[in-house]
């Protein structure tokens, strides 16, 4: 077999891997959207413990995001990976099954990028909130907004607002932090890419095809949080 | 928890330390370097020279650091007969030498912003008096610019210094065993996943929580114009807000 | 003649399709106190930023001490033509700026010498020892080890004078030093420019303290949209002023 060029490679032709490519892209950005919609799910209770005033939620919640932020992504991941599976099968060996018991892949990589994701969220969720003005909440409460009514109309469309370019540095890191996943054999665009370099010796021209791609969905993202940034600020003067 | 075995694992996960501290300490330092060159050409107001760190900065802040890795190690390895030639196989055949140089390339993206953001906040008026005075390019930066940048620029910069003490854990996806290789390989043998990973994370916490401190310590040190004055003794007046330096 | 200390021809500077200075001459000789009045935007602080080259002028001539700042004419418009030379008359012309522009970084002490070591070259403890007797004289010897934060306005500005007096200047150039402060602290500054005025140094003062301009300075220019409106002796002009735009300026700033 003649060794293929780039193009030939990430093309869409008999030999060309365009569509495993596009396939596994695809796969990258589920389980990157599944692990921030986890890591914001855990964010908002984070920063919600850490804004409780109550002492030991207020611990929990820094003990949670101190942790996270602290520790390799890498190293969560295989603890998701190997506990993760080890639990399962300690829990069906209760009931009764003897065999081993694994989580899909996928469901172990959105978990551990959702758990190290929401220690970041937690810290944008609680930096937006502490921009609320004050005044703000005065003027709802004056109104005779009960809390949950306050929460819902005026607290929680602010910090979303507010929250909007921190979350989407966060997002970025939860795309780069996909990658990881392919340590553990899900088939994402990274792992696909080593599978292709593995069964054609050009690795250069998958890795480079992987790259051009997250690249793209880092771009598009940065463009379309801009977009919603720009559109959440409408009414709201800029500083200088 | 086995305690006995959770001793034994910090004695075998602590030997990935000095390698830990190695890739993270020369990819740092080199990448601080480049860095300083990217912020400077980012700066430098010619197109040509902003356009091409601005790229650069595109590339390696928009692209997963394995695939960086993936890419130098594995990647280069497709023109293996050409790097023979020009004698630098030896360099891109060694695993260590080449998370060196991709954390490096990944460090000096991040921290060329970091440095830049750190230059833009230069009060230009202290550069002015600097011009005023007769001193030469060379000078304003070493003995203004700089010294100020820095300071304002150090507590990002000790994020990134965490973020790549974190990041010298992807090495061991190409063999090298720093703490996390070794921490993968017990899992992997004893299935104590638990254990592992508590002894692994408290190494890295600790790691990261003498960075902070020492991030801390020399903030305070290079910020006596943040202090209190000498001798306890208060301003007469403080000058109003628009005009106070820096 | 060798007694000119700054002499400036046919200044033209314009920003964008602004003209701020529309062909603006002055000569100062040794000795002389020269207050430069105007509205803002008139292009005084642009004529003062012009002669030590702050602001690149887009015509005209700059002559300090006799020797004249070579510019040279590019495509995106003038520049100095000798980067040294610009950096060896900036050390001859000290300025002192509105907003005072100590480097934070540094005691007052260590702004003070900085110049003299680092681009003067004098040796070190000499710098140190006139530095502290500079110090003295402004009033602020107490508070050499202090950093600029630590002082009130009216320190910082004399620190920022001490720091100009330490490079041992031929002229020294004073952009607004008063209009900073708060009222209560005008006066110690005022007081400091006073005395430099007697030693006969050579000073080139935009202000808006009619006081000083009038008490102080050997010669008056009013500046007004780019151009000379009128100068000369501060008594005659004051009161008598023969413009009728020089006269409203100085009646609403009393």
């Amino acid at each position: 077999m003649t060794p293929l060029g780039f193009f030939e490679i990430v093309g869409f032709g008999e030999r060309g891997w365009g569509p495993a490519l596009l396939l596994a892209t695809g796969v990258t950005l589920a389980v990157a959207v599944c692990g921030f919609l986890v890591g914001s799910v855990l964010g908002a209770l984070a920063a919600a413990a850490k804004l409780s005033g109550l002492r030991l939620a207020a611990a929990i919640g820094d003990f949670y995001t101190t942790v996270l932020r602290g520790i390799p992504d890498l190293l969560v991941i295989y603890l998701f990976y190997f506990g993760g599976s080890l639990a399962l099968t300690n829990i069906g060996r209760m009931l009764g099954y003897d065999g081993f018991l694994g989580l899909p892949v996928f469901v172990t990589g959105a978990l551990a990028i959702g758990v190290v994701n929401g220690a970041y969220q937690a810290e944008v969720f609680r930096g937006a909130y502490l921009s609320l003005s004050k005044g703000e909440l005065e003027a709802a409460r004056s109104v005779g907004m009960s809390r949950f009514l306050m929460f819902r109309r005026i607290v929680v469309p602010q910090v979303m607002r507010y929250a909007i370019p921190g979350l989407g540095n966060v997002w970025q890191l939860a795309l780069k932090e996909s990658a990881l996943i392919s340590v553990i054999g899900l088939v994402e665009l990274l792992r696909q890419a080593q599978i292709g370099a593995g069964s054609t010796r050009q690795p250069f021209y998958f890795f480079l095809a992987a790259a051009i791609l997250y690249l793209a969905l880092t771009t598009i993202s940065t463009i379309a949080f801009q977009k919603a940034e720009n559109r959440a600020m409408r009414g709201v003067r800029r500083a200088g | 928890m086995d305690l006995a075995f959770m001793g034994r694992t910090f004695l075998t996960l602590i030997e990935g330390v000095p390698l830990l501290l190695e890739l993270a300490g020369l990819s740092l330092s080199i990448g601080a370097v480049f860095a300083l060159l990217l912020a400077t050409m980012r700066l430098s107001g010619v197109g040509v020279l902003d356009w091409t760190a601005q790229s650069y900065i595109f590339v390696f802040r928009g692209t997963p650091l394995l695939v960086q890795i993936f890419l130098i190690y594995y990647g280069l390895g497709q023109f293996r007969p050409a790097l023979q030639e020009v004698g630098l196989w030896w360099f891109f055949r060694e695993p260590f030498y080449c998370a060196v140089f991709a954390l490096t390339l990944n460090t000096a993206a991040y921290a060329a912003e970091i440095f830049r953001g750190g230059l833009l906040s230069v009060p230009h008026g202290q550069i002015e008096a600097a011009k005023a005075c007769g001193m030469s390019r060379l000078q304003r930066f070493r003995r203004i610019t700089l010294p100020i940048a820095v300071r304002q620029a150090l507590p990002a910069y000790g994020n990134e210094i965490i973020l790549m003490v974190k990041a010298t854990s992807l090495a061991s996806v190409i063999t090298l065993m720093e703490v996390t290789g070794l921490a993968h390989r017990l899992i992997a043998q004893s299935f104590r996943a638990v254990e592992v990973f508590v002894v692994a994370g408290a190494i890295y916490l600790f790691i990261n929580f003498a960075v902070t401190r020492a991030i801390l310590v020399i903030e305070w040190r290079l910020s006596p114009h943040l202090r209190q004055a000498p001798e306890g003794e208060a301003p007469m007046k403080p000058a109003p807000a628009h005009a106070r330096g820096a | 003649m060798t007694d000119v200390a700054v002499s400036v021809r046919n200044l033209r500077k314009s920003f964008g399709a602004l003209e701020v200075l529309k062909g603006v001459s002055l000569e100062a000789r040794e000795g002389d106190v020269i207050s430069i009045l105007g509205a803002s935007g008139s292009g005084k602080s642009t004529m003062l930023r012009c002669i030590n080259m702050l602001e690149i002028p887009d015509d005209g001539e700059v002559t300090i001490g006799g020797e004249t700042i070579g510019l040279e004419r590019t495509r995106r418009g003038m520049r100095p033509a000798d980067g040294r030379q610009v950096d060896r008359i900036r050390s001859e012309v000290a300025m002192v700026f509105q907003s005072f522009n100590l480097w934070s970084h540094m005691t007052i002490l260590e702004n003070v010498v900085e110049a003299p070591i680092h681009v003067q070259k004098r040796p070190r403890q000499e710098a140190l020892d006139e530095g502290m007797a500079l110090l003295e004289k402004v009033g602020i010897a107490d508070k050499a080890k202090h950093y600029p934060s630590h002082l009130s306005g009216g320190q910082q500005q004399r620190a920022a004078i001490a720091r100009a007096l330490a490079m041992r200047p031929r002229v020294m150039l004073f952009d607004e030093p008063t209009s900073a402060l708060d009222p209560e602290l005008v006066g110690e500054v005022l007081r400091v420019m006073r005395s430099l005025a007697e030693e006969g140094r050579t000073m080139l003062v935009v202000t808006h303290e009619m006081g000083f301009a009038r008490d102080v300075s050997n010669r008056v220019m009013y500046l007004h949209q780019g151009v000379v409106e009128c100068e000369g002796e501060p008594q005659a002009m004051f009161a008598n002023p023969e413009s009728e735009r020089f006269r409203q300026f100085i009646s609403s700033h009393r």
